[in-house]
């Protein structure tokens, strides 16, 4: 069986989000559909829509500088750099891989929410400006849960690499059953539902603008560029899934060699895991009630609570 | 104690301990709960778990007595006793009476405190048990810490009557750890308590419903003439 080079697989890291995402955020439509009753969206929707914005024309509103045009790419660019930090398809780190720790990719990921939430404060459209301005908020309210998850994976490993924390999580069982880990996953959940527009008060796939915070910040968005804004939010909801299910709660099936086997096992196996929690995500969307826009901060503190408990097992040896 | 890398506990602490934490979290959601009906519902899983973990030890450490107990505290704790509050919540007529005096977030936050306050001060007791790690300990005393705020905070007879409930929970997790070959006996006395306090917390609801038409306890604040 071929071996392969290392920078290839680095690479293929990248392109297996940038392929993959579109299709994850196909099957949740196609799930969620079925789950309202409806027959859904075919699973390669995205595909086609992302095909159609190619081919349009793009406009940019009057007195909008180059940057709102730049934007699109530059958070498209961070969505694809975060995947060579984490472990996509492999356990053992890439050569690039330990060249930023979690807080190196959550800094990226800020970086391409920043950026977007900038382009759009350019366009002196209303919604989109309300929809960054929002976004910005909600992100300072979720910013100490992530940081207190970063925390508590730095107790357990002594590093805060996303690989080492995949790698102690496969070490045993008594790793898992450890109460900081379970809370600090659970934690990591609630952020994830958060970032990915799914609760406590977005609708994901509506056209209320109300409801709305991520998706209207790309309201003056069109053509090539309204494409990669779509692409990259759901590169981004790839990129916390791959985080979530392989670094805490399911890193089995990654390649520890580079044999073309073992990496199209774990192209596979990411997938398959990608669209369970994607599942998961689409039932628990669509069973909980949307709240109101100031009840968010009683879901942040429920996942701050996680966060925080999981610190102090840890400061009591419990953990 | 700040060698935090160093080792995780084994598979029996690290369950255990999860047990403990779920049981603190479901105390945090009936501080939570808007429904007074799913305050009981919490109160009733609570129970469960404690149960649960009272099995985990009987089955861990080979302490016979301990199943009777968890069968028992889960038939009374986790069946008749939400059973029956939950009927008389029917009688009342009533799903949400008064809020708590703050907001859910700063409710939240102010019991975080409250709950760091009785883990590490336990911790600092280095009480040790053979049955169960000493987290667990800690972690019952931030339950009966949550549970005052519960009671403190909320301004309703029966979140008051379920933080006592929820109270006597973290008490028996406590006694998990410090005693947990105590006398069969003695457990059962403390379940009789219980029983007791439904009682006495039944009547109180009963007769509060029947003078002020509500279950909540903000207007008795006032003297009346």
């Amino acid at each position: 069986m071929i071996t392969l080079p290392l920078p290839l697989i680095q690479a293929l890291q990248v392109l297996t989000i940038m392929v993959g995402a579109p299709a994850i955020s196909g099957v949740i439509a196609q799930v969620e559909g079925r789950l309202q009753g409806r027959r859904g969206p075919r699973i390669l929707q995205p595909y086609y829509d992302l095909a159609k914005y190619f081919h349009k024309e793009s406009l940019a509103p009057e007195g909008a500088s180059a940057f709102f045009l730049a934007a699109p790419l530059i958070s498209f660019a961070c969505y694809l750099a975060v995947p060579l930090l984490i472990p996509v398809l492999t356990t053992f780190p890439l050569p690039l891989g330990n060249m930023g720790d979690i807080l190196g990719g959550g800094i990226v990921l800020g970086l391409a929410s920043f950026i977007v939430a900038i382009a759009s404060a350019e366009t002196g459209d209303a919604y989109a400006q309300l929809g960054s301005s929002r976004s910005r908020t909600f992100g300072a309210i979720t910013e100490p849960v992530v940081l207190l998850v970063v925390f508590s994976v730095g107790l357990l490993t002594a590093t805060d690499l996303p690989y080492a924390l995949a790698g102690t999580v496969m070490s045993g069982p008594e790793q898992i059953v450890r109460p900081a880990h379970l809370l600090a996953a659970a934690a990591l959940f609630m952020v994830i539902l958060f970032e990915t527009a799914r609760i406590p008060v977005e609708t994901h796939s509506g056209t209320l603008e109300l409801g709305m915070i991520e998706h209207a910040r790309t309201f003056e968005h069109s053509g090539p560029y309204m494409a990669l804004l779509t692409w990259g939010s759901s590169a981004k909801q790839f990129v916390f899934y791959t985080l979530f299910i392989n670094v805490f709660a399911a890193p089995w099936g990654l390649a520890t060699s580079g044999r073309l086997d073992a990496v199209a096992l774990a192209m596979v196996s990411l997938f398959v895991k990608a669209l369970a929690l994607g599942i998961i995500v689409a039932v628990i969307d669509n069973t909980f009630a949307k709240l109101r826009l100031f009840k968010i901060t009683e879901f942040v503190s429920a996942a701050f609570l996680l966060a925080v408990l999981a610190i102090f097992t840890l400061y009591l040896g419990g953990g | 104690m700040f060698h935090l890398a160093a080792g995780a506990p084994n598979v029996f602490d690290g369950s255990a301990n999860t047990i403990a934490v779920i049981v603190l979290l479901l105390e945090f959601g009936m501080l939570r709960a808007a429904l007074l009906r799913a305050q009981i519902q919490l109160y009733a899983v609570q129970s469960l778990a404690v149960s649960v973990l009272a099995g985990v030890v009987a089955g861990g450490r080979g302490i016979p007595e301990l199943f009777a107990l968890a069968a028992l505290s889960f038939l009374l704790k986790a069946v008749i006793v939400p059973m029956v509050v939950l009927r008389l919540l029917r009688d009342a007529h009533a799903d949400i009476a008064g809020s708590g005096a703050l907001g859910v977030a700063s409710e939240v936050v102010l019991s975080i405190v409250v709950a760091a306050f009785g883990y590490f001060s336990f911790a600092s007791l280095g009480i040790t048990s053979s049955a169960l790690p000493t987290t667990a300990l800690s972690l019952s005393a931030a339950v009966v810490l949550v549970a005052f705020v519960l009671m403190i905070l909320r301004r309703d007879v029966v979140s008051q009557a379920v933080g006592f409930f929820s109270l006597e929970n973290g008490i028996s997790m406590a006694s998990l750890v410090v005693a947990a070959g105590m006398p069969l006996i003695l457990e059962v006395a403390f379940l009789f308590d219980l029983l007791v306090a439904v009682i006495v917390f039944g009547v109180l609801m009963r007769v509060h419903h029947g003078q002020s038409q509500s279950l909540s306890t903000a207007n008795l604040d006032r003297l009346r003439g």
